[in-house]
C-alpha cells in the first residue's frame, strides 16, 4: 500500500499544499489563533464582569420620608445612591441600574412586627440592570438579617435558632477547590476541538487534490503513468491526513497559547497521565484516517469544485452533533454505548483522561472500532477511485 | 507496434467504441480521423490503460494491455489536447519532475532529461518558474516535455492542437515530426483532414465508433480517384450515415 509512487505523490502534494496560501491561512493560522482570541474575549468579558460585581451599585432611591433603610444604604460603600429627576428615564438609559422604592411608613411597619415594604425597579433585558437588583437584594438581605438579630435578642432567643444545621464541604483528596470550573471548560472545549479539527482539517486539502485536479485536467495525465491508481491515491489520501494533523496539532499550540493568556482557560492542576495523552493522539490520527478518507471520496466523486464544498460543508456540522451532543458528558460515567460510535467514542476517552480515568479496555475498544472504520472508508474511497464513470465524469 | 483487436467499449448505454481492429507498424505516425464524439478520446485512453475495454484488447510492443497494464503506461506517453492542466504552484521543472518520477525514472535522470528536454523546446527562460502564469504556448510545451520525460517507444496524441494558435501548432506539428524521425510509433488523433495529411503514414477514419477505412493517405487518393481528402472523408461518413 505504500510503495516508492505513493511517497514521490505525497511529497509533491504536500509541497503544492504548502505552497497555497489559502490552505496556510485556513488549516494553519486560523487554528492557531482561534484559542488565543478566545481565551483573550473570554478573559476580558469575565474581567469585565467581575469588575461589576466589585463597583457600588449605581441606583436611585425613592422614600417620601427618612427612614432606616435609607441611612443604612447610604453607609454602605456597595450602594451608590444618584439623584436623578426622572428615575425611569435614567434607568431607561442605564446611569442607574436599579431603582429602589420605599413605602411610607417602613420604619413603622418593622417596629410593630410587620413586614416593610419595598420595590424594585429594574430592566429586565439588562443583564448589568438585573444583576444590580439581585446585589441589591443581597445587600438589602444583610440590613434584614440585622433586624431579625436584634428582634431575636429583644425576645430572648439565640441567633442559633436561625442555623438548625451546619454544613461542613471537603472536596477529594489531591483535588484543589478552584479546580472545578477550569476542568469544566477544558472538558467542554478540548474534545470538541481535537475530534473536530482531527476530522475536518484536512478538508481544504481533499478538495484540491481530489477535485482540484480533476478540474485543473491534471488527472488524466496522472492516470497514464506507471504509477498504479492504488498507490497514487494512498500518496494523495497520506497528504490529507498529514494536512489533517498539522491543523489539529496548529489547533493545540494554539490552545497552549491560550492558556498562557488566560490561565483561567484550561484551569490549573489539570495533569493528564502520559498514556492517556499517547492513546489520544493515536486516536486522532484515527479520526483523520476515518475522515481524510471520506472528504478524499466525496471530492472524488463531485464534478467541481463548487460541488465538492457544497458536499463536503455540511461534514463539518455532522462532525459537530455529535461533539455538541457530549459536551456535558461526564468523564466517570461514559456510557458503554457511546464507545461504539465514531467521534463520540473518541471524545469519550479524552472525556476520562481530563478527569484522571486511564481505561484500557475502553481504550482498546475504541481503537478497534476506528480501525473498522478506517477500513470501511478507505473501501469507498478506493472504489469511488476505479470507477470510471466518476474520474471521466464530465 | 501497437495491435488493436476488436476494441469494443459500452459505457451504460452508449456503444463508444465498436469493434475496432487496426495495426501501427513500428516508426510509423496513424491518424486517427474522426467527427467529434466518434469516439477517438475513448480508443486513446483504452490504449493509455485508462479506461477498461468492455471486450477486445490491444498490445503495446507485444505487452498486452489487460495483463500488464503498468508496463504498458511505463511505455507510452500521451498528450491530451484543449486545456492543459499543469500543477499551478509548481514550476515548469517540478512539473516534469513528477511525471518523470511517477514513471520509474531516477532523480539523476529526469534532471538530465529535463535540461535536455528544456533546450529542445526552448523552455530555459521558464523552466523554474511556477507554472500558474504561463501562457498557453508555454503550457503546451511543458505538457509535451512531461508527457515525452520518460522518453516513451510510443507516443498517443488526442487532438494535441485544438485550442492552440498558429505558431504554437506548427510547434506541435513539428515536434511530431521530431519524434517521427527518431523513429517513435505515434498515434495521432484528430478531425482535420489537413493536418492528417500532412503528419501521418496510415490513416483510419472513425466514425461512430466503428473504423470504416484504414489505409495510406496515397491509397484513400487513388481509391477516390484523387479526390480532396475532406471530399473522401465526406463521402466515406456519408456513405455510413445512409
Ligand atoms: N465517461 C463516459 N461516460 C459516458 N459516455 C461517454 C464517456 N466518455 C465518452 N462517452 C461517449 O462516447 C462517445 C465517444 O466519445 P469520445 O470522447 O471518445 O469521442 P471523440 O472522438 O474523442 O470526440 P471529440 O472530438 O469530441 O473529442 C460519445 O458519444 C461520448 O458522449
Ligand atoms: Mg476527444
Amino acid at each position: 500500500m505504500f510503495n516508492k509512487y505513493t511517497w514521490i505523490v505525497l511529497k509533491k502534494e504536500l509541497t503544492d499544499i504548502f505552497r497555497d496560501k489559502k490552505t496556510i491561512i485556513t488549516s494553519i493560522l486560523i487554528p492557531i489563533l482561534v484559542f488565543p482570541i478566545l481565551a483573550f474575549v473570554i478573559g476580558s468579558s469575565t474581567d469585565q464582569f467581575l469588575g461589576q460585581n466589585n463597583n457600588p451599585v449605581d441606583m436611585a432611591l425613592i422614600s417620601e420620608e427618612e427612614n432606616k433603610l435609607e441611612e443604612f444604604l447610604k453607609a454602605n460603600d456597595n450602594v451608590n445612591i444618584i439623584e436623578v429627576e426622572n428615575p425611569q428615564e435614567a434607568l431607561k438609559e442605564l446611569d442607574i441600574k436599579v431603582i429602589l422604592k420605599i413605602d411610607k411608613g417602613f420604619d413603622e411597619r418593622i417596629e410593630r412586627g410587620e413586614a416593610g415594604n419595598i420595590e424594585f425597579i429594574y430592566d429586565i433585558t439588562s443583564s448589568r440592570s438585573d444583576m444590580a437588583q439581585s446585589r441589591l437584594n443581597g445587600i438589602i438581605g444583610e440590613f434584614s438579617h440585622s433586624i431579625t438579630l436584634s428582634k431575636l435578642e429583644e425576645l430572648g432567643i439565640s441567633s442559633q435558632i436561625l442555623n438548625p444545621i451546619n454544613i461542613e464541604k471537603t472536596i477529594l483528596e489531591n483535588q484543589q477547590a478552584d479546580q472545578g470550573i477550569g476542568l469544566m471548560i477544558l472538558s467542554i472545549i478540548l474534545p470538541l476541538m481535537l475530534t473536530v479539527w482531527s476530522a475536518v482539517g484536512g478538508m481544504a486539502a481533499a478538495t484540491d487534490l481530489g477535485v482540484g485536479e480533476k478540474e485543473r485536467q491534471t488527472l488524466e495525465p496522472l492516470l497514464t503513468t506507471k504509477a498504479s491508481r492504488l498507490s497514487l491515491l494512498m500518496g494523495k489520501y497520506f497528504a490529507v491526513v498529514v494536512a489533517g494533523i498539522l491543523g489539529t496539532l496548529a489547533a493545540l499550540t494554539g490552545f497552549g497559547i491560550a492558556s498562557e493568556i488566560n490561565p483561567n482557560f484550561t484551569g490549573s492542576g489539570v495533569t493528564m497521565p502520559i498514556q492517556s495523552i499517547i492513546a489520544i493522539g493515536i486516536l486522532c490520527i484515527g479520526l483523520a484516517l476515518i475522515f481524510s478518507a471520506l472528504e478524499l471520496t466525496i471530492s472524488f466523486y463531485a464534478r467541481s469544485f463548487k460541488e465538492a464544498q457544497t458536499y463536503l460543508s455540511p461534514m463539518t456540522i455532522i462532525v459537530m452533533i455529535p461533539a455538541y451532543f457530549t459536551m456535558y458528558l461526564d468523564g466517570k460515567e461514559i456510557p458503554d454505548l457511546f464507545l461504539h460510535i465514531p467521534i463520540i467514542n473518541t471524545i469519550s476517552i479524552i472525556k476520562e483522561s481530563i478527569v484522571g480515568v486511564f481505561n484500557i479496555e475502553h481504550i482498546l475498544i475504541v481503537a478497534g472500532w476506528t480501525i473498522v472504520y478506517i477500513g470501511l472508508a478507505l473501501f469507498f474511497t478506493v472504489r469511488m477511485f476505479n470507477k470510471e464513470s466518476v474520474i471521466f465524469r464530465s | 507496434m501497437i495491435q488493436v483487436k476488436g476494441l469494443t467499449k459500452i459505457f451504460k448505454k452508449v456503444e463508444a467504441v465498436k469493434n475496432v481492429s487496426f495495426t501501427v507498424e513500428k516508426g510509423t505516425v496513424f491518424g486517427l480521423l474522426g467527427e467529434n464524439g466518434a469516439g477517438k478520446t475513448t480508443t486513446l485512453r483504452i490504449l493509455a490503460t485508462m479506461l477498461k475495454p468492455t471486450s477486445g484488447t490491444a498490445s503495446i510492443d507485444g505487452t498486452d494491455l489487460l495483463v500488464d497494464p503498468e508496463e504498458v503506461r511505463s511505455k507510452i506517453g500521451i498528450l491530451f489536447g484543449g486545456e492543459t492542466g499543469l500543477y499551478d504552484r509548481l514550476t515548469a521543472r517540478e512539473n516534469i519532475k513528477y511525471f518523470g518520477l511517477l514513471n520509474g525514472m531516477s532523480k539523476e535522470e529526469v534532471s538530465r532529461r529535463i535540461n535536455e528536454l528544456s533546450d529542445i523546446l526552448d523552455m530555459q527562460e521558464y523552466i523554474d518558474r511556477r507554472a500558474g502564469k504561463f501562457s498557453k504556448g508555454m503550457k503546451q510545451k511543458v505538457s509535451i516535455a512531461r508527457s515525452i520525460v520518460h522518453n516513451p517507444e510510443i507516443m498517443l496524441f488526442d487532438e494535441p492542437t485544438s485550442g492552440l494558435d498558429v505558431t504554437a501548432v506548427r510547434m506541435v506539428h513539428d515536434f511530431i515530426k521530431r519524434l517521427k524521425d527518431q523513429g517513435k510509433t505515434i498515434i495521432f488523433s484528430s478531425h482535420s483532414m489537413n493536418e492528417v495529411e500532412k503528419l501521418c503514414d496510415v490513416v483510419g477514419v472513425i466514425h461512430k465508433g466503428k473504423i470504416i477505412e484504414v489505409s495510406t493517405v496515397k491509397n484513400l487518393r487513388e481509391k477516390y480517384n484523387n479526390m480532396e481528402l475532406e471530399d473522401i472523408f465526406v463521402e466515406l461518413v456519408g456513405d455510413k450515415n445512409v
